[in-house]
């Protein structure tokens, strides 16, 4: 019981109006109860007509359609309308909190160089292929988090696709100085709400570089990685001839000496589905990113939100209902010194036809 | 049985005439369309300064010390909510000495959850450097928003760290008034003490006097360097004195952004409550059409509910009025 009347409640409440102030004005409904617009009839007193039960219901029905008029149309000024719903649905997509290499090496070539003439700077090209992976399905979450010296929140977890490629869009901007990468994977972790379900998430990491992560730092993602669990994949921009993922220094192999095969063994112990991809190209990056997006084919709730409904149709609807009772009954209003004597005198002012 | 009606006498009844009128207007609503028109959009990289003097809480809300940074992001996400649909917003950070763009312009209403998120999420801990050479973050902001085709609202309390060499403003390489737009001036006009955090970003106090650079000696010295106490050509240029001065205190520094405002063609305004960039905003930028629509109905509602209303209330009135008057004139021949 106490759940029907919860449900109850819960449907009133979402019904309201764009200008609740006109509301204000319901009372002048009342209006047809001290007033109505017919002709003054030159009648001493009411009482002196026997009581008719018709010419009762017809007052009764032309007061209602003159309160019905006035509401109406007062309500339809208000703009009433039924709130929007939030309807979840599953679909097949992805929660991904994306994390971008801003550092100043992202604006070379994968040759190291300046770009010129028809390359293409690693930011731009990554841009370009990542703008195409957002928005290619539909129901997929983005978070963008960008780091270089300090990680940057750019935009939490969204479905808007336009704001996320708009974030994209400005990684080709100008980098800042160092590659941080340990603060800014605590960030992109913290990305994923708590409450996000059983979708499945993906960590991407787009970077050119690595760098050491201080013991602290790697025990507390550590910590994280194994309460949140993402799939993480790392999207390696490699420079020509600059050391890979895999490759053994020829010193000593410090993390100092080959950040990157480091960061790899490190993602390695987390315990979490990883993949590397060591891009050398545009197309390397591509091919990556089509085989992240069909390794990434789980359900994932979304919300499909139900656009409001308009209602002051309906108001307008009624008051001109109200008003077509009150129009007819003012052509067919008879005049009582003009009416014949006898039956319609007897009939009393309210007496209408068209009722 | 039937009964003779008096049609033209009905027809020529005011109260009828209203009460079609209002019937007709009441229709009309279901098939008027919404007039189409253009409001005044505008489209606004916002750059927020998120350098260490932005901590300092010398604004209140809800009767509690509030932060310039907080300050600026409350007036911003007041600001993203009331622009009108089709206005476009990107956001950048400032510190160092250049504006980083956060986002590429994206349309406010559409997006409006991730904008008010990701607004909300600006922090002094996003800065990459402590420095905060604004002359030189303002011309590159101006630069920024030229190139994405933007106003800007640059949103700074003026405090430049290392100070500014006295009189040494350098020259704006762009063109004046090429790009639109508002600098905010952020913080009380007395001085506030600057909060201090350590690396792990926990408060730990507040900046003293030996903290900050108090006076910019690189380069030649100033021209009063000669009549400073222990003056040395070689090995003292700038006095034997260490500099003293309230850099390491804060206010916002309105001479300083009112004259970069000038030399850049800005309006300036100060940030002095949630709503305070609103209407600075809007008259600074360049307004940009966008399609909006005129609801007609409410306004055909409200001509029928006054017809409506008119043909109820007209009995009583008139009856009012009609024994007004045969009490004015029956008053007279009676005395």
């Amino acid at each position: 019981m106490s759940g029907f009347l919860a449900k109850v409640l819960a449907e009133c409440a979402r019904f309201g109006a764009e200008r609740p102030a006109v509301l204000w004005l319901l009372p002048l409904a009342l209006l047809p109860l001290v007033s109505a617009p017919r002709r003054r009839a030159a009648w001493a007193d009411l009482r002196a007509v026997p009581p008719d039960p018709l010419s009762r219901a017809l007052a009764g029905l032309l007061w209602a359609a003159g309160c019905l008029a006035v509401t109406g149309l007062v309500a339809g000024i208000s703009g009433p309308y039924r709130a929007g719903e939030r309807v979840t649905r599953t679909g097949t997509g992805a929660e991904v909190s994306m994390l971008l290499d801003r550092s100043g090496s992202m604006n070379e070539t994968f040759a190291g160089r300046q770009p010129s003439g028809e390359e293409e700077a690693k930011a731009a090209a990554s841009r370009r292929i990542l703008g195409e992976f957002v928005g290619s399905r539909a129901h997929d979450l983005f978070a963008v988090t960008a780091f270089s010296t300090a990680p940057m929140l750019v935009l939490p977890m969204t479905d808007r696709h336009d704001a996320v490629r708009a974030a994209i869009a400005a990684i080709d901007r100008p980098g800042l100085d160092y590659t941080n990468v340990g603060r800014g994977l605590a960030m992109a972790l913290g990305q994923f709400g708590a409450a996000s379900g059983h979708a499945s998430r993906v960590l991407l990491l787009v970077s050119d570089g690595a760098a050491v992560i201080d013991p602290r730092m790697q025990d507390t993602l550590r910590a994280a990685f194994a309460k949140i669990r993402p799939n993480l994949y790392w999207l390696f921009l490699r420079t020509k001839g600059s050391p890979g993922i895999g490759d053994r220094p020829t010193g000593e192999d410090t993390p100092q000496a080959a950040p990157e095969r480091h960061l790899d063994l490190f993602f390695k112990s987390l315990a979490v589905p990883y993949r590397a991809f060591e891009a050398e190209g545009p197309e390397a990056v591509a091919a990556a990113i089509r085989q992240i997006e069909s390794l990434e084919r789980d359900p994932i709730p979304y919300v499909e939100v139900r656009p409001r409904r308009d209602l002051a149709a309906w108001a307008y609807r009624l008051a001109a209902l109200g008003l077509v009772l009150l129009v007819l009954a003012k052509l067919a209003e008879v005049d009582l010194a003009r009416g014949r004597a006898g039956q319609g005198t007897a009939r009393a002012p309210e007496r209408r036809m068209a009722a | 049985m039937r009964i003779g009606l008096p049609w033209r006498r009905n027809l020529r009844d005011r109260r009828f005439q209203m009460l079609a009128a209002a019937l007709v207007l009441t229709l009309a609503t279901a098939w008027v369309p919404p007039l189409p028109l253009t409001r005044d959009g505008v489209q606004v990289l916002a750059v927020v300064d998120i350098t260490g003097s932005m901590n300092v809480r010398d604004y209140t809300a809800n009767g509690r010390p509030q932060s310039r940074l907080e300050a600026a992001k409350a007036a911003l996400r007041h600001l993203v909510a009331g622009l009108p649909c089709g206005s476009r917003f990107a956001l950048g950070l400032f510190t160092e000495r250049r504006p980083f763009l956060l986002f590429a312009p994206v349309e406010v209403c559409e997006n409006f959850t991730p904008l008010d998120g990701a607004i909300a999420a600006l922090d002094w801990r996003m800065a990459w450097e402590a420095d905060s050479r604004i002359t030189a973050g303002l011309d590159r902001a101006v630069a920024m928003a030229g190139e994405i085709g933007t106003d800007l609202l640059f949103i700074t309390d003026g405090q430049e760290a290392p100070p500014l060499r006295a009189g040494s403003l350098p020259p704006f390489e762009g063109q004046p008034g090429a790009v639109r737009g508002l600098i905010a001036g952020a913080g009380g006009y007395s001085l506030s003490p600057i909060p201090k955090f350590n690396d792990r970003g926990r408060e730990t106090g507040f900046y003293g006097e030996t903290d900050v650079q108090q006076e910019n000696r690189f380069g030649p010295p100033p021209a009063d360097a000669e009549a400073r106490e222990g003056y040395n050509p070689r090995n003292a240029p700038f006095g034997a004195a260490a500099a003293s001065g309230t850099e390491h205190l804060s206010s916002v520094r309105e001479t300083h952004l009112k004259e970069l405002a000038a030399r850049t063609g800005l309006a300036y305004v100060h940030l002095d409550g949630t709503a305070s960039l609103d209407a600075p905003l809007r008259a600074a930028a360049t307004a940009r059409p966008v399609p909006g629509r005129l609801d007609l109905r409410p306004f055909l509602g409200a001509a029928a509910l006054l017809l409506v209303l008119a043909a109820f209330s007209a009995a009583p009135l008139r009856a009012l009025t009609v024994r007004t008057i045969t009490l004015k004139l029956s008053t007279p021949t009676k005395a």
